[in-house]
Parts: structure tokens; C-alpha cells; sequence
């Protein structure tokens, strides 16, 4: 009977390197290990065996059947697993059902992602209206009437008291008239010009001002708050210098610039060959404006920035008409 | 403003100092470095050659066939300009010169078969006037083969730069030398002015008196006589020229040049026809006509200061003069005026002309009042030099008490607390001294200045603070960061507009941004508009009291552009005059809404769907689904409008408790229309700010469902006008607590089948309890009673039983 025994385990084994499919290895399971199979004529003869031989070929039989099993179930196994792949139940080629692509203006996408930067550095976030006083767009801010810096900024009249604001830097009065120091707010929205309408140039636009004031606040703070700015929104890598400019309300005043982005710094049509960009103007908050929201420029200093985000919008996406941010062309806002 | 190189190397001694140094300086200072032209190399490969043949081109009639002498060579070109002749003396580019106009480069070709080994070049394409009209010929003195820029005095470099309004003194070469010698810590040169005199006296020929001393705090004047007007000399021509000026004569010139030079407008006046030999400063007569110099008749207002002689009105006061008291070629007698005209009173006047002038725009900025004198002596040393003028002994200057220096003083402890660093006390001094900022006393703690007349600017200590970091560097101001936490506790407005945003994006929203600025019209018909008083066009003459006009006319824009199915959203405010005019905040309204817009279709069609096209329900789910993020929506309410409105052919108010958040319907027809639009269009517009937050009311955890839930459909006959919610809430009110939710899964109508006026709407009760299992009996008895409940209130039938 021990003959019988390795005699099936060869039969099985030989077998088992022939199969191809489930279809075959069910054949070979009902063939030795069904109920009428090699394994379990070989046990029924097993009953009739002498108690001595029972002892060797009992073992011999276990053996037998677990080593059968355990091969029939790798085999099982990777022949499932190939059927799985190899057996296409779909044309899983077909296009899926696609729904429409959902996208945020750039300007509303750019100006949040400038907001997001300063509010994790303890930026409130701060609004205000569109249509403003004369007062806070421009006396409070230290624009004296009769003055060219008032040709600054080409204003839209409500009334001779009421304007279009041309900046969002009101909403700082607006905050410093109900709130004690320390402020720390940037402030976004809309502003209008009265500037003709071409590629370069639009009736509104959008800003983003910020203002800190404090005891102690410096224009060193200023830098190490706009050079964070920089990294963070251009890239750790990004070189940048400060220039002397001239705002208002703001003294001393600057203008940021950091290494173009499109060249890198060498010199391309976006930067007019020179390298750089303007990216925002900034300086250490007017002792003027202070006084006017009733601070005192003696115990208290600030700094406040503020830059476009069209602007901005428009470096980064290699825009180059300002009118197809306000055209709404739908080809346009799906490339975004 | 154009500054020449040269010229500015008269006041300061930067000769061994690069122009790229000099610009990046300069930029670094506050004046800002627009661009650079160097000459020299923008005329490189430029020579002066003279025509000695020219013959007609044998394969063209408009072209000829020159020969030209280099001074070490003869060079065949072929040029096209009718005025080219033999023995003129011209601007050659020869191989590899660069046309600065044109932005190509000389080479050696052939042109029409002959040879043409460089180009004849005009004033235009040397990119010094508009002037194509011929070649440019130089004059018959003119050395040949020497390079271009020297021929034409423009061996020079001129720098462009960009003056803020707070820095009237950099309007001239003087103050930018100024700001050059404080840079590169060099002492500023000052010219010294001794003028030969003749013995007649100023006050022999000429008076002056000022009524308005206010708005004229100073008049100076100088008198030239026996003048001869002609040309300029061409060193001045060159400057002016590179300072973008364009030369008259003389006379003009050389006022033009000491503006350019000190940043002082002067004016020349024929002294000859000033009435009774007078100058007097006041206000003009209202109504008033005056023709100025550029023979545009004015119209004058009372309020503007007019310099008059003896009898009439003879210029505008800092901004142009008239043509009656102009210098022409017979001019003899001059009397040169060098005033200070208070900025305000200038800048008044030449807005109501709408007249800028070179001179209004120094004056409005403020000039020097101290300078006054020394300008007109030097335009008068000018004219003695280059008119054969005759200098008057003594000046008139008139100057009114309150003309006074300022004082200021710098607390050296103050550079430490605005800038975050500290300069060194001797550094700030050195810098206060090269700006010429009248240092007159230093202790350890302060420095005090008397400020001199050419900054106006400098009033206060922040002043003086930001002279010494513009000096010192903004470079040398260290980077410091500090870690902070939020101080404004104000309710941030926008972080909800962001989370609608997000949602409305995620369901596929297109984001379009308007201008705010719509035409009246048509927004008057969604609420009284705040117009602007003036506007850029008719177009743009109103604040927008709606976003819907605005995305039509996007809906619009699109269809035009072939883009028919669209989904587009935008937020932003609105505004509604309240009051009868616009005196207060309260008088207006201004609110931030988000206006959701879809037309054309919904899917198109494709192997595994059914086209189809958007309708009023797409966007009722889709406003739900957005409100539910953010409401409680027990809260909803409806109120629905089928009658006629404006914009709506049909729509619903929407209510979070009582306040009315917004509104959504199909546009009507008439509005549509407006806009040439003939597909449906459907619109929701919300109201931001009326939004109850989620975060505001916090939402209790409802235990999750243990036990089944039982179903039960069934479908009833109603007469069509019977209202969906009508039926629905009708169902709700009589059933029990276990009655969960009700939904309709079918509508069907059919006149053959069901008859005319009626209409079948199938519907799915679920039932549950969250405390127990329900048993099919209960269900069944509930469910039975509203049957009959509904055949009896509505007069249906049920099917299918």
C-alpha cells in the first residue's frame, strides 16, 4: 500500500504542473481529493489494513493528504488570482463619466492664498466697504486736498464726500477708530480707478493691505514680516530688495522687489530685462495717520503694506491682458 | 524726468564711478531708475560720412545709388530718401550697427541688384525725433568719420527716473547731484554767478507789485536788454534735446535749461509789451478770456492768479503764459520772472484749465523759494553769453514776511525706534550734512536743521528719519521676526464667502468676477443704483445693485464665443441707494451676495448618457445641498412666486427663519432678452451675510437608526394644479411621529391615460422609530388612514390598487 501512496502523490504532483485553469484543478481536486477520489480510496482501504501496518501507513496517509491540500491550495491561489486579471468582465477603457470641472476665479484663488500666508503668522482678516468717504480714503491717510499725491490715484466721485475707495488701506482707519492698540490686520477687497480701460490697465482691481501697530513695532519687523511674505508665496529661494518710494500714509515708505520668477533673475520680457519684480509697496505707518485715529506717535509705531493682486495673478499665470480676468470667458476660467 | 549724465557731472564728482553704479545708487535712494540710454554704445557703429555721388538706381525708381566718403573709405548705399544729395554731410550705420527705432541690425546686401554696404539714417530712425520725412543731414562743419554720439554732442548717458510727488527738488539736475553727492559722501559743486552789469538800473524800466501775497509769496525778476534772438548754442540743444525738451530759440531755451538745471520755472517776457513797463500778481477777473502761448483760448475763474502788466492779463501764474507778451524773433528786452507760487493755488488752477505744464507741474509740487534769485541771474549770465544780452543793474524781489524756514529737530534715539537699528550719531550728521539739510546744532541727543526752501517735503522728525535710511541704505535695515498670535477679533467676512466658494466649486461652479460698474438701466431694475459722478462711460455709470445683469451679460459673452452650457457663480457687493442723496453710510446699502447661474445643458450626450437640459429643479438641488452646509435647515422656509416679476418668470424666496436670505427662479423673457439671450437661463442670488452659520448654532448628535425602517409607496390622481408641498405637507400634518420621510418618485401625465387637468404623482413613505422595531400592522393601519385622508381632501385617485 505504501507503493499505492507515493504512486498517487507522483500522479497528483505530475498533474499539477499541467494546470492551466480553475476548470482543471476542480478535475484534478474531484480526481484525489473529491469524495470518491485516489485519497479517499486509499483511506477506505485503509480499514482493512493490520493494526501494525495502520500504525506506519496511517501516518504516511495524513501526510499524503495534507501535502495534496496544501498544494492544491496554492494552486488554487495563483490560478484565481491570474483568472482575476486576465478575465476583463468591462471595457474598463471607456471614458468615465466626467463631471464638470468646477474652478475659483485666479484673482479670488490668489488673493486667498496671500491671506492664508499672513493669517498664520497672526493676521486678522478685516473688510470694509466699497464705497467709502473721502475722509478715510484719503484725509485720514494723510492725502492733503490740493496735492499731487492725490494724482496717484485717479479717483471715482460718488459725491464731494463720498468716492469709490481707490485702495482697501481705509479699512485700517476703519479698525484703529473702534480698537485700541495693538492692531494686526491685513485687509482685502475691491478698489476702483478712474483709469481708461486697455491691456495693462482696468477700473478695479483688487488689494490686499495689512497693518501692524504696537509699542516697538520696527521697519526691521516690516522686512522680516514681507521677506516671510516673499518665501513663502515665491519660494524660499527668492532674492529681494527694499527700495525708497513715497505713500502718504506711510513714512518712511518702500517698494519691495524680489527676482523675477519667470527668469529667474536674468532678465526677460516680464521683467523688462532688468530682473526684478514689483511685487508691493509698504513703509512704517505716518505719524499723521496715527494721530488721526487718535494713537499716540509717541508711544506706538506700525507698519502697513499693501499690494494687487491682479498684478500678481497676472506675473504668475503669464496673463497678459488685465480684460480677461473680467471677461468671464468660460475657456478661460476652466484653464485654471 | 531725463537726466543727462554729463550735466549732473558739473554739480558732483562721480567720474570714476560706473553708470550702472550710478543707477542702482540712485534707485536705492528713492529715485527710481527708469531706464538707462547710453548714446555712445546705442550709436555705436554709427559714423558721419559725406555723400560725394549719387545716381538713380537702375532697377528702381524711387531708390538711389550713393557713394559716400568714411574718411578712410568709400562705401556704396543705396538709399530711398528724395532729399539725399551730393556733398551732404551725413549719419552713416555701417555693418552691424543696430537701428534703435527699428530694432534690426546693418549688413551688407544687396538691394535690387546693387550693392548697399550700410544705411543713410533719419532723425527717426536714430530714434531722435518723429521726423522721417528724409535723411537727417548734419551740418556742412561736421568733422566726417568720427563716431555719431560725438557729432551729435550726445556722447552722453541720460537717466529716466520716476520722481514721487513728495520730491519736487529732484525735478532738476542740481537736486539729483544733490542726492549723488549725500550717496557717495562727495562735496556738492556750486557754481559762482557774477554777471557783468550794465549801469542802467531794473527799477529805471520795470515795476512790480503783488496784491495776493499768499498764493505769491515771491517774485523775483531780472531785466536783459538788447537781446538778439536766434538759435541756441548746440551743447544746450544737445542737453535739451536729451532731456526730451525741444529747442525754440534762445531766449526760451535758456529758461527751459535753468529749469531743467535748478528745478525753477522761469518765464521771459518781451518786456516791450508790458504795459507801463509793470508786473502785477493777482486774481484773475471771473469770465475772463486769455489766449495762451499755445494759442488755445481760456476761460478764467476767479480764483486763479494771473501775472498782469499795466493794462491786461499777461500770463497764468505758474503755468503758461500769453501769446500777447510772447518772445518772438524781434524781441530785444527781456524781463526774466523767477517766482514762488504757493503750490495749492497752481495745482488748483491748472486742474479747472486742464492745462499741465512743465512749469505747473514744479510750482504744484513746491518749488525752491530761496532759489528764486539765483535762477533768474544764472538764465540771465546765459543770455549775456549766448543773446549778446545786456544785464540791468539791480533786481526786483518782492518776498512776503511769512516765507520762513522751517526748524525741525531729530531725536537720534527716535532712527533706533522707527528703523529697528541704530546708525551712528556721526553717520547721521554726515548724512544730514551732504543732503544740504542745514545742520546748525548737534548735542548727543538731537540734531537740529533749518530747513532749506528746496525741500518742502521736510517738515517733521519721520522726515528726517526716513533721509537718513534712504542714505544709509533700506539694505542695511536688518530682517526681523517676530512670532505673533491674532489681535483683531473682528468676524472674518470672507471665511464664509470661501466656504461657499469651495462648496459651489466642488459642484463643478465656474467663478466669474464682474466690474461692479454696470450701465444704469438695466440696474435699476433690481434696486434704486448709487451712480458716479464720473463715470468712465455711460456704460459704467452705476454701482451694480444685483450680480445677475453681470452674469448675463457673462452668459452672454460665452454664447457669443460658442459656449453654450454653463454653470458660473460669483460673490461679491451689491448696492442700493436708500436715501435721496448720498450724504451718509446710512444712505446706501452695501451687502455681499453670491449669485449661482446655470443655462444650456446639464449632460450632453455620450455612449453611456442621455442628453439633457438644465432646469429649474437642477438648481433648486443644488442651492439646497450649498444651504445645507451651512444653515440649519430646519430653519428653511419658502415662499413661492409665480406672478410676473422684473427678472423672474417664476422663483422662490428663500427664509432661514425670518430673515429672507435670497431668491431663485427662471429669468424671465423680457429680461433675457435685454440681454439677447434665448435659452433658459435659472438664478439663485443669497444674501451672505443673512446666512446663519453652522458653526454659530452647534448641531446635536442624532443617535444612529438600530432598527428597520418600513416603506410603502403608493400613487394617487391629483388635478394638476394641486402644489407637490401642498400634498406633501399635507401628508405630514396627518400622519404620526413615525412617518420619517416622504419622497416622490414619480410624476406622470398623460391625457388619454389619466385625463386632461390631472396628474399622477407616486410617492414613498418611510416609517421608523428610533426606539424600536415597528410592527407591519401599525405601518399598515397609518398608512391606510392617509389614503383615505388624501381621497378625501383632494378629490384623488389612487392607482394601482
Amino acid at each position: 500500500m505504501l507503493n499505492k501512496i507515493s504512486e498517487t502523490k507522483r500522479q497528483f504532483f505530475a498533474a499539477a504542473e499541467g494546470i492551466k485553469n480553475s476548470k482543471e484543478l476542480e478535475d484534478l481536486r474531484i480526481a484525489h481529493l473529491g469524495r470518491n477520489g485516489t485519497v479517499a480510496t486509499l483511506f477506505e482501504e485503509f480499514k482493512t489494513v493490520t493494526p501494525e501496518e495502520k500504525r506506519v501507513l496511517g501516518k504516511e496517509l495524513n501526510l499524503l493528504r495534507q501535502e495534496l491540500q496544501a498544494k492544491f491550495d496554492e494552486l488554487k491561489e495563483v490560478i484565481e488570482s491570474s483568472e482575476k486579471l486576465s478575465a476583463p468582465k468591462i471595457d474598463i477603457s471607456l471614458p468615465g463619466r466626467v463631471p464638470n470641472k468646477g474652478t475659483g476665479h485666479i484673482v479670488a484663488e490668489t488673493m486667498n492664498e496671500i491671506i492664508t500666508i499672513f493669517k498664520k503668522i497672526g493676521f486678522s482678516v478685516v473688510t470694509g466697504p466699497e464705497i467709502e468717504s473721502d475722509k478715510n480714503n484719503f484725509e485720514a491717510l494723510n492725502f492733503p486736498a490740493d496735492h499731487p499725491a492725490r494724482d496717484m490715484q485717479d479717483t471715482f466721485f460718488i459725491n464731494k464726500d463720498f468716492v469709490l475707495r481707490t485702495h482697501t488701506t481705509p479699512v485700517q482707519i476703519r479698525i484703529m477708530q473702534t480698537q485700541e492698540p495693538p492692531v494686526r490686520a491685513i485687509m482685502p477687497g475691491r478698489v476702483y480707478r478712474n483709469e481708461a480701460i486697455n491691456a495693462r490697465s482696468y477700473c478695479m482691481f483688487h488689494q490686499v493691505d495689512g497693518i501692524y501697530v504696537d509699542e516697538k513695532v520696527t521697519f526691521a519687523e516690516l522686512k522680516g514680516t514681507l521677506v516671510h511674505f516673499a518665501k513663502e508665496y515665491y519660494g524660499s529661494s527668492v532674492q529681494y530688495k527694499f527700495r525708497p518710494s513715497f505713500f502718504p500714509f506711510t513714512e518712511p515708505s518702500a517698494e519691495m522687489d524680489i527676482t523675477c520668477f519667470i527668469c529667474g533673475g536674468k532678465g526677460c520680457r516680464v521683467c523688462k530685462q532688468s530682473g526684478w519684480l514689483e511685487i508691493l509697496g509698504c513703509g512704517m505707518v505716518d505719524p499723521n495717520v496715527l494721530k488721526y485715529v487718535g494713537y499716540d506717535p509717541e508711544k506706538v509705531t506700525g507698519y502697513a503694506f499693501g499690494m494687487g493682486i491682479e498684478r500678481i495673478s497676472m506675473l504668475k499665470h503669464d496673463i497678459n491682458d488685465i480684460r480677461l480676468l473680467y471677461e468671464n470667458d468660460v475657456r478661460f476660467l476652466k484653464q485654471f | 524726468m531725463k537726466i543727462v549724465l554729463s550735466w549732473i557731472k558739473e554739480f558732483v564728482d562721480i567720474e570714476d564711478i560706473s553708470v550702472e553704479k550710478i543707477a542702482h545708487e540712485l534707485t536705492m535712494a528713492g529715485l527710481e531708475v527708469e531706464s538707462i540710454t547710453n548714446y555712445g554704445e546705442m550709436f555705436d557703429k554709427f559714423i558721419t560720412a559725406e555723400v560725394i555721388e549719387k545716381i538713380k538706381h537702375p532697377n528702381a525708381d524711387k531708390l538711389s545709388v550713393c557713394k559716400v566718403n568714411t574718411g578712410s573709405e568709400v562705401l556704396q548705399i543705396v538709399c530711398g530718401a528724395p532729399n539725399v544729395a551730393a556733398g551732404q554731410i551725413i549719419p552713416l550705420a555701417t555693418e552691424g550697427a543696430r537701428i534703435p527705432n527699428a530694432d534690426f541690425v546693418i549688413k551688407t546686401t544687396k538691394l535690387r541688384g546693387e550693392l548697399s554696404q550700410g544705411m543713410i539714417c533719419s532723425e527717426s530712425e536714430l530714434g531722435l525725433s518723429n521726423d522721417h520725412s528724409g535723411i537727417m543731414v548734419l551740418s556742412p562743419e561736421t568733422k566726417i568719420g568720427i563716431p555719431l554720439a560725438e557729432a551729435l554732442g550726445q556722447n552722453d548717458v541720460v537717466f529716466e527716473i520716476g520722481i514721487t510727488p513728495n520730491r519736487p527738488d529732484a525735478l532738476s539736475h542740481q537736486g539729483v547731484s544733490r542726492d549723488l553727492a549725500a550717496i557717495f559722501n562727495r562735496p556738492m559743486k556750486t557754481k559762482n554767478l557774477s554777471p557783468e552789469r550794465i549801469a542802467k538800473r531794473i527799477e529805471e524800466v520795470a515795476k512790480i507789485a503783488i496784491e495776493d501775497k499768499v498764493n505769491c509769496p515771491r517774485y523775483s525778476a531780472v531785466v536783459v536788454t538788447d537781446c538778439k534772438v536766434g538759435d541756441s548754442p548746440d551743447w544746450m540743444k544737445n542737453r535739451l534735446r536729451m532731456a526730451g525738451m525741444r529747442s525754440i530759440n534762445n531766449i526760451v531755451d535758456i529758461t527751459n535749461y535753468v529749469m531743467l538745471e535748478t528745478g525753477q520755472p522761469l518765464h521771459a517776457f518781451d518786456l516791450n509789451n508790458l504795459a507801463k513797463s509793470s508786473i502785477i500778481v493777482k486774481k484773475a477777473n471771473d469770465g475772463t478770456k486769455f489766449k495762451t502761448l499755445d494759442s488755445v483760448e481760456r476761460n478764467l475763474s476767479g480764483s486763479m492768479l494771473m501775472i498782469c502788466d499795466g493794462e491786461k492779463e499777461v500770463a497764468i501764474a505758474g503755468i503758461m503764459g500769453g501769446e500777447n507778451s510772447e518772445v518772438s524773433s524781434t524781441t530785444t528786452n527781456i524781463l526774466i520772472e523767477s517766482a514762488y507760487f504757493d503750490p495749492g493755488c497752481v495745482r488748483r488752477s491748472a486742474r479747472a484749465l486742464g492745462l499741465s505744464t512743465e512749469a505747473s507741474y514744479r510750482f504744484e509740487r513746491g518749488t525752491d523759494f530761496e532759489g528764486t534769485m539765483y535762477a533768474a541771474l544764472l538764465a540771465a549770465d546765459l543770455m549775456q553769453k549766448y543773446a549778446n544780452g545786456k544785464i540791468l543793474s539791480g533786481e526786483l524781489d518782492i518776498r512776503a514776511e511769512s516765507l520762513t524756514k522751517k526748524e525741525v529737530t531729530l531725536r537720534f534715539n527716535q532712527i533706533e525706534r522707527i528703523l529697528g537699528y541704530s546708525v551712528p550719531q556721526d553717520k547721521v550728521v554726515s548724512i544730514l550734512r551732504n543732503l544740504q539739510l542745514g545742520v546748525k546744532e548737534v548735542t548727543d541727543k538731537i540734531v537740529v536743521m533749518t530747513i532749506p526752501g528746496f525741500r518742502p517735503d521736510i517738515e517733521r522728525e519721520i522726515d528726517i528719519v526716513e533721509e537718513v535710511a534712504r542714505i544709509h541704505g533700506y539694505d542695511n535695515i536688518p530682517t526681523v521676526h517676530r512670532v505673533s498670535s491674532p489681535l483683531v477679533s473682528a468676524v472674518d467676512d470672507l471665511e464664509m464667502v470661501n466656504s461657499m466658494r469651495r462648496v459651489l466649486i466642488g459642484m463643478g461652479f465656474n467663478e466669474i468676477m464682474n466690474n461692479s460698474l454696470q450701465p444704469a438701466e438695466i440696474t435699476a431694475v433690481t434696486g434704486v443704483p448709487v451712480p458716479v459722478m464720473n463715470p468712465l462711460n455711460a456704460e459704467m455709470s452705476v454701482m451694480r445693485s444685483s450680480l445677475i445683469q453681470g452674469g448675463l451679460a457673462t452668459v452672454k459673452n460665452n454664447l457669443n464665443a460658442g459656449e453654450k452650457d454653463m454653470r458660473l457663480f460669483e460673490y461679491g457687493d451689491i448696492f442700493i441707494k436708500k436715501g435721496e442723496a448720498i450724504n451718509s453710510f446710512e444712505d446706501f446699502e452695501e451687502v455681499t451676495v453670491v449669485t449661482m447661474l446655470i443655462t444650456g445643458k446639464a449632460a450632453t450626450k455620450t455612449w453611456n448618457e442621455e442628453e439633457r437640459d438644465y432646469d429649474f429643479y437642477d438648481l433648486k438641488g443644488y442651492l439646497k445641498s450649498l444651504l445645507e452646509s451651512y444653515l440649519v435647515t430646519a430653519n428653511l422656509g419658502h415662499v413661492y412666486k409665480t406672478e410676473s416679476d422684473p427678472v423672474f418668470e417664476y422663483s422662490i424666496e428663500v427664509f432661514s427663519g425670518e430673515n429672507k436670505i435670497g431668491v431663485i427662479g427662471k429669468i424671465n423673457d423680457s429680461f433675457s432678452s435685454l440681454f439677447d439671450i434665448e435659452q433658459a437661463v435659472f438664478c439663485a442670488e443669497l444674501f451672505v451675510n443673512c446666512i446663519e452659520r453652522k458653526k454659530d448654532k452647534l448641531k446635536k448628535y442624532n443617535p444612529l437608526l438600530k432598527y428597520p425602517k418600513i416603506v410603502r409607496d403608493f400613487a394617487f390622481i391629483f388635478d394638476s394644479e394641486v402644489r407637490f408641498d401642498v400634498i406633501s405637507d399635507f401628508i405630514r400634518k396627518n400622519s404620526s411621529p413615525l412617518l420619517k420621510k416622504i419622497s416622490l418618485f414619480d410624476l406622470y401625465e398623460n391625457e388619454k391615460a389619466i385625463g386632461a387637468g390631472k396628474r399622477s404623482l407616486a410617492f414613498t413613505l418611510e416609517f421608523y422609530d428610533l426606539n424600536r422595531t415597528l410592527t407591519e400592522d401599525e405601518v399598515e393601519k397609518e398608512f391606510s388612514a392617509i389614503i383615505q385622508k388624501i381621497t378625501k381632501k383632494f378629490d384623488a385617485v389612487l392607482r394601482g390598487n
